[in-house]
């Protein structure tokens, strides 16, 4: 394909949540928009993700985009107009199961109560048992989210994907970067598909995106590629109107509105960026599983229909990586570490305001692309 | 029985090949695990046979073909190779760790080699009214034939191919009155057909057998060739079977009973879920994994044997099965291969009809793909040939990106009953080769796993 040399151009590279997210923020305040995906839109983690759309449990300095991004998402609808009926919302609670994790909910209320945050609340065992009458076993208490809910995250990337489009982005798939360089103050963009020349390049290429920075010229990101495992079940009678986790384990637990429970968390196998291919392990989920049949025994007979996993970038500390790069007209939104399904709205956003110069609402120091920089 | 944790040889099915492959190994004193999913070894071929052998008198329906597996079963029991029955594999890793389930709780033993002996699986079949109650495939009523001698009267077959005319056969020989059979068998062959067919007169005993099926069928049943558009009636189960002749007339049948066949496909599951290189079999319009001569697949250490690597029929199976033990020996022990070249030629020998079968039970589109727009194709989500074809044209490139569109693929069966047809159904839109278009991704479990059954790991790995 050639492309017409366009002055003005911004390349995104990485059709995920994040890179469609900032195509449509792009896109709808007028600029000339171009996004890459090596293979097709929502392959990887942000297509085949848990879906959990949270604000509970998020490491404090993390909060602030959290909460920006769940207005988004409360008017979501705005943005991605019909795909917004991908978006289920319902209530998260973190239940303890022992004292150990009755006394990291309670800390942890306390702790954000100082700095300000007051989403998070303490709920007692009578008040879970209420919401929740069908668990199977005694709480220590729990914190709860009202409003945090799941979504079907293919439908809602390509939600933003076709709003993009909708606002004049033009969408390449099939199409993998091999260069990119520096070039009079813009960048050429050699691609498996042909050149494509910009004034900004968008790095959101998730897992992949630390082959990127390299490529740009960049110092080397600590970014480490894994896949990140789930399990559904087949179809249950309702009995989970909530998104489930446990205080101090890594268990994920919803129902979707067909019957069918999907249980994941933290648990991930190896990943292999050149083929493209995440393994799955389901032992590795045994603890997950036993989790879930504690709080539910009904689950335990729910035959698991489906393992799968989905490559991610994960950083040392966590964090993402969301500012301007080292190189002129290069800005990074990558390494979410699984969990940046929910702030992606709020993402796109950040970046496209630093794109085209503006000081985003939130503030982006904590995800600092040097924040590992040797000195 | 105490499983032990380790086992030079893990062999998963305990049909032909699987039951060959185990007394092989054992004879060079390979310690063998044998895994099925079935209560006795046999496969599907030879299901319950250490059973129905006791009453061979009784069931002589079976036919001579059937009374071969009973030699096969006596030999592997005779020999060191363990069989733990009722086991369902659902996962196997590349570095050879087995999972199963057998009683509620999830195992795993460490192999040394794997052999996957998991057989074929009926192709589907997906016509109008495929779905209906009363509605059963030809090998699902083979099944009931061979458990305990049920079956339905007054059915009517449709459909074509080698286990349909046996089915048949066996349901006259046990004495169950046969409604009709409508056979969609294309009405000739070209001369390169014929041509290819060639090696098939190595095989005179078969062919005549076959000869004979037809001749009884067509003697005791109301039998129509090269039938087409065949439907299913029915609103609540099956009504009747409606079809067009091979002189153009539109002729329906009353049945409660319908049993529906279109050959059998490599049972790629086990194959697909542990990653291994597959090619597209054009002639048996089929996946199969790419092996080597032996049955040595894309991953070393791991091995497939018998109809898993093609459909070549029971006797090539169970040598392709010695095969592969053989080789997976020599692999350990360094010790040569005399007997292989042999075993070879006999294998080929034994599967020389085979381009012959694929030619003349080739099926046509119409059955690979359903005519009519409001034919059901993803059981499990129900929906139609026109919901896949309208997500296609959404702009899809393959199966698993159609799963973002449709559901097709995502339900109880994970597309074993309609992978096929979603893969045509992308290639006459997309165009291109079926081999680009590409599979649904098989994810493990392949086989039915609890989450109380997996739960049951972590306990274990607690304790242990």
């Amino acid at each position: 394909m050639k492309m017409p040399a366009a002055k003005d151009r911004i390349i995104i590279i990485g059709g995920g949540i994040q890179g469609c997210a900032t195509a449509y923020f792009l896109a709808t305040r007028g600029q000339n928009v171009t996004l890459l995906e090596k293979d097709h839109i929502a392959r990887h983690a942000s297509g085949v993700n848990a879906g959990g759309v949270r604000r509970l449990g998020r490491d404090p300095v993390e909060i602030p985009l959290s909460l920006a991004a769940m207005d988004i998402w409360q008017s979501l609808q705005d943005h991605i107009g019909d795909h917004v009926d991908a978006f289920h919302r319902c209530f998260y609670l973190k239940v303890a199961l022992d004292e150990a994790g009755q006394a990291l909910g309670v800390d942890r209320i306390a702790a954000l109560q100082k700095v300000g945050f007051h989403h998070e609340v303490w709920l007692e065992d009578a008040e879970i048992r209420h919401r929740l009458p069908h668990l199977s076993c005694p709480t220590y208490g729990g914190i709860l989210v009202e409003g945090d809910g799941w979504a079907f995250p293919w439908r809602i990337v390509q939600g933003f994907a076709s709003a993009a489009v909708r606002h004049g982005a033009c969408l390449v798939e099939d199409c993998r970067v091999v260069s990119l360089e520096q070039d009079g103050g813009g960048w050429q963009v050699r691609t498996t598909k042909g050149l494509f020349e910009a004034a900004q390049v968008v790095n959101c290429a998730g897992a992949w995106a630390a082959g990127l920075a390299n490529l740009a010229g960049e110092p080397a990101f600590p970014l480490s590629p894994y896949a990140p495992m789930l399990a559904v079940t087949d179809r249950r009678p309702g009995i989970l109107p909530a998104v489930m986790g446990v205080l101090g384990h890594t268990l994920s637990l919803k129902q979707l509105h067909t019957g069918q429970f999907v249980i994941g968390g933290g648990v991930r196998a190896p990943a292999d960026l050149e083929t493209g291919r995440g393994e799955v392990e389901i032992p590795a989920l045994a603890a997950s599983m036993n989790l879930a049949a504690t709080l539910f025994a009904d689950i335990a007979s729910a035959p698991i229909i489906r393992c799968w996993s989905g490559i991610e970038g994960y950083m040392p500390d966590n964090l993402p990586v969301i500012g301007r790069g080292e190189q002129l007209g290069l800005v990074h939104g990558f390494g979410f570490s699984a969990h940046g399904f929910q702030l992606g709205p709020a993402v796109g956003e950040a970046l496209a305001d630093l794109v085209m110069g503006q000081q985003p609402r939130i503030s982006l120091t904590p995800f600092s692309p040097n924040r590992f920089a040797t000195a | 029985m105490s499983v032990k944790s380790h086992y030079d040889l893990v062999i998963i099915g305990a049909g032909p090949t699987g039951l060959a492959a185990a007394i092989e190994a054992s004879q060079h004193d390979f310690s063998t695990l044998v895994l099925d999913d079935q209560p006795a070894p046999g496969g599907q071929v030879y299901r319950h046979i250490t059973q129905n052998r006791d009453q061979r008198q009784a069931n002589s329906y079976l036919g001579a073909d059937y009374w071969l597996g009973a030699d096969l079963a006596d030999e592997f029991l005779q020999v060191s190779a363990e069989l733990l029955s009722e086991s369902r594999v659902w996962q196997i890793t590349r570095d050879r760790q087995v999972f199963f389930s057998r009683q509620g709780a999830a195992q795993k033993v460490q192999a040394g080699a794997v052999l996957i002996a998991t057989g074929a699986m009926e192709r589907p079949m997906p016509i109008p009214g495929w779905t209906l109650p009363g509605v059963m495939s030809v090998g699902a009523a083979q099944t009931m034939l061979k458990t305990g001698g049920s079956g339905a009267e007054e059915a009517v077959f449709v459909g074509s191919g080698p286990l349909f005319y046996l089915t048949i056969w066996q349901y006259l020989q046990a004495g169950f009155a046969v409604k009709a059979v409508v056979d969609t068998a294309p009405a000739r062959m070209r001369l390169r057909q014929y041509l290819l067919a060639l090696p098939a007169l190595l095989q005179p005993g078969l062919l005549l057998k076959g000869l004979r099926w037809r001749a009884v069928i067509r003697r005791k049943t109301d039998y129509h060739v090269a039938a087409t558009s065949v439907a299913i009636t029915g609103d609540q189960s099956a009504t009747g079977v409606t079809f067009q002749t091979a002189d153009g007339q539109r002729q329906t049948i009353a049945a409660a009973h319908v049993f529906i066949h279109q050959g059998v496909v490599p049972n790629v599951n086990l194959t697909m879920a542990t990653d291994l290189a597959h090619r597209w079999h054009s002639r048996q319009l089929c996946w199969t994994p790419r092996t080597d001569m032996y049955g040595q697949t894309s991953v070393e250490g791991i091995f497939v044997a018998g109809d898993g690597m093609g459909i070549s029929g029971a006797a090539a199976a169970a040598l392709s099965g010695r095969l592969a033990a053989r080789r997976i020996v020599a692999n350990a022990k360094g010790s040569p291969l005399f007997m292989a070249p042999i075993w070879r030629v006999l294998k080929w020998r034994q599967a020389a009809i085979r381009p012959f079968l694929d030619h003349l039970f080739r099926p046509p589109d119409e059955w690979r793909v359903p005519q009519d727009a409001e034919t059901i194709v993803c059981r499990c989500e129900a929906l139609t040939k026109a919901d896949v074809v309208a997500a296609v044209a959404l702009g899809v490139s393959g199966p698993n990106q159609l799963k973002g569109y449709c559901r097709a693929g995502m339900g109880r069966c994970q597309g074993r009953m309609c992978a096929l047809t979603i893969q045509k159904i992308i290639h006459d839109h997309n165009g291109g080769t079926e081999e680009a278009v590409g599979y649904l991704r098989v994810r493990p479990p392949i086989r039915p796993l609890t989450v109380g059954e997996l739960a049951a790991l972590a306990h274990e790995d607690a304790s242990g």
